[in-house]
């Protein structure tokens, strides 16, 4: 109880004497974390995206014109192939008539061609953007398919998107974790040196290193802490925002992005857990380091 | 609590031999006076006591314990079993005068309520009670010098280490603070003081310990400042 009571007070002291200080550290580390919390809810956001096109993804695989062939053997060893998620046969009456449907009024056209021109045929969905490529070469490489359709380039493009997007996130990531570490390692060093000589006098008359310790490493996780609510707050004030623009004038999007407000609530409270994590790692780093060497004797 | 210093020498960078091979022996309850010029070794033979620092060479035990091999997590239990008064006093600036005796029985964990009869008690006995509220600035030298000597007595330490505590202080307050370190050693408390005020030295004729350029030069039961 003597030793929780001394701890707040002190820790108070300490927040109190370096006001100007604290306050930097607070804005500074709000402002990387919050940051921080929109490039990750962004890249989730893509990521979301990314993976609902690649869902919708789908390779057209059209066999050669020959009633011998086996469909469904063939079905099989495509179904077998490692890229490949689903599959579905279509027989060319089907093809035609979903073709018809497609065309609505225009239909009538088809029937200038008289037989039915289009083959057997599956539409193939993979596991992600960046099969689809080896999975048209094993497809063009097998004898019985004429001919293979995708869209090369939006999966070119969604595969670029997704790698840019995972790497944009994780520099975000470090760079917001290291400055934000950096800013509270140096105002813990900043209130440890001005103190130093208190330190030393408590050490000496019998004060434990925890008990010396403790203020500081809980200043710096405070200050980490209330920089991480910070950044909570703002990015609960402007995601929610957002979300109803986006509702309003593009309500196609609100089925690809996160709007569970739970979801969001739970990120931010992940975020003001890791904002305490870190502010109290890199205290007790500089604490530990700074107290070894002003208590270490001659 | 004894202490035990067997052939220690304490040689500080690059090359400066400030104690040179020291036998001494002080028994449990002794009063003790380290004498000497300045840069004799006086502070330097009682900061190896409080483990400020550690021998180059030889054996500092008090109290049976080796300090040169203490564990680090025990150095502040037994820095609690030694009471010290510096020269420069060494009070926390930004405390009270009662802050600054209530704290050393913070760090121990002492309930709220024995902290503040105990600080009551030591502030009472050096008679600060009326100044327990200001801070150290606020203090006269004589002042500080005493609120060093209640913080040191917190802990009812069975050692008390004094480097020079009369050094800043005029006749009279030297007087006051010498009645109080005598109270401690009547209760059984070791006391080990450095001091150049051959005043004091010759009026109580206690144990003499001389120090010369690191050197021990002389070890007299009731001396005298000078041979």
């Amino acid at each position: 109880m003597t030793m929780l009571r001394y701890v707040i007070r002190d820790t108070w002291r300490l927040i109190v004497h370096h006001w100007v200080l604290g306050l930097l550290t607070l804005i500074t580390a709000g402002v990387m974390l919050w940051i921080l919390g929109v490039t990750t809810l962004l890249s989730l956001n893509l990521e979301n995206l990314l993976s609902r096109l690649e869902s919708e993804l789908a390779v057209q695989a059209y066999l050669v014109k020959d009633n011998t062939l086996d469909v469904e053997a063939i079905a099989r060893k495509i179904q077998s192939l490692e890229y490949v998620y689903s599959i579905k046969t279509f027989s060319p009456s089907e093809s035609l008539a979903k073709l018809q449907q497609k065309m609505g009024s225009q239909s009538r056209a088809l029937e200038m061609l008289g037989d039915n021109p289009i083959p057997w045929n599956f539409e193939i969905h993979v596991n992600s953007a960046q099969d689809v490529e080896p999975l048209v070469e094993a497809l063009k490489a097998m004898p019985e398919v004429e001919d293979v359709v995708y869209a090369g380039l939006v999966v070119r493009r969604i595969s670029a998107l997704s790698r840019i997007s995972s790497r944009i996130a994780l520099v975000m990531f470090i760079l917001a974790v290291v400055i934000t570490a950096l800013v509270v390692y140096n105002t813990i060093h900043i209130s440890l040196y001005s103190r130093r000589e208190e330190i030393g006098i408590m050490y000496l008359v019998g004060a434990t290193r925890a008990y010396i310790a403790t203020p500081f490493v809980l200043e710096g996780t405070m200050l980490a802490f209330f920089g991480a609510l910070i950044a909570g707050a703002g990015i609960i004030g402007a995601y929610f925002p957002g979300i109803e623009l986006i509702r309003e004038n593009l309500p196609l999007l609100t089925n690809i992005i996160i709007t569970d407000r739970a979801v969001i609530w739970r990120f931010c409270g992940l975020l003001a857990g890791f904002g305490a994590t870190l502010g109290w790692v890199c205290s007790y780093l500089v604490v530990a380091r700074f107290i070894n060497s002003i208590t270490r004797p001659e | 609590m004894n202490v035990q210093f067997s052939g220690v020498s304490k040689i500080f960078e690059p090359d400066i031999a400030a104690l040179v091979d020291i036998n001494l022996s002080i028994e449990q309850g002794e009063f003790v006076y380290v004498i000497g010029q300045t840069g004799s070794g006086k502070s330097t033979l009682l900061r190896l006591i409080t483990r400020e620092i550690l021998p180059s060479r030889g054996v500092v035990a008090v109290g049976g314990y080796d300090l040169k091999r203490m564990r680090k997590a025990d150095i502040p239990y037994y820095r609690r079993d030694v009471g010290l008064v510096a020269q420069d006093f060494k009070l926390i600036p930004t405390l009270t005068v009662y802050e600054n005796i209530a704290f050393v029985m913070e760090a121990m964990s002492v309930p709220k309520r024995l902290v503040a009869e105990r600080a009551k008690d030591v502030i009472n006995q050096v008679g600060l009670w009326r100044r327990r509220s200001m801070r150290p600035a606020q203090l006269s030298g004589g002042e500080q010098q005493r609120v060093a000597i209640a913080r040191a007595l917190a802990n009812s330490p069975s050692l008390f280490i004094a480097d020079e505590p009369t050094g800043n202080l005029d006749f009279h307050t030297a007087a006051d603070v010498m009645k109080i370190l005598f109270a401690i050693n009547a209760a059984g408390v070791t006391v080990v003081m450095s001091t150049h005020n051959q005043g004091i030295v010759n009026a109580s004729r206690q144990r003499v310990i001389e120090l010369e350029g690191g050197k021990l030069v002389r070890d007299e039961k009731g001396g005298l400042y000078s041979e």
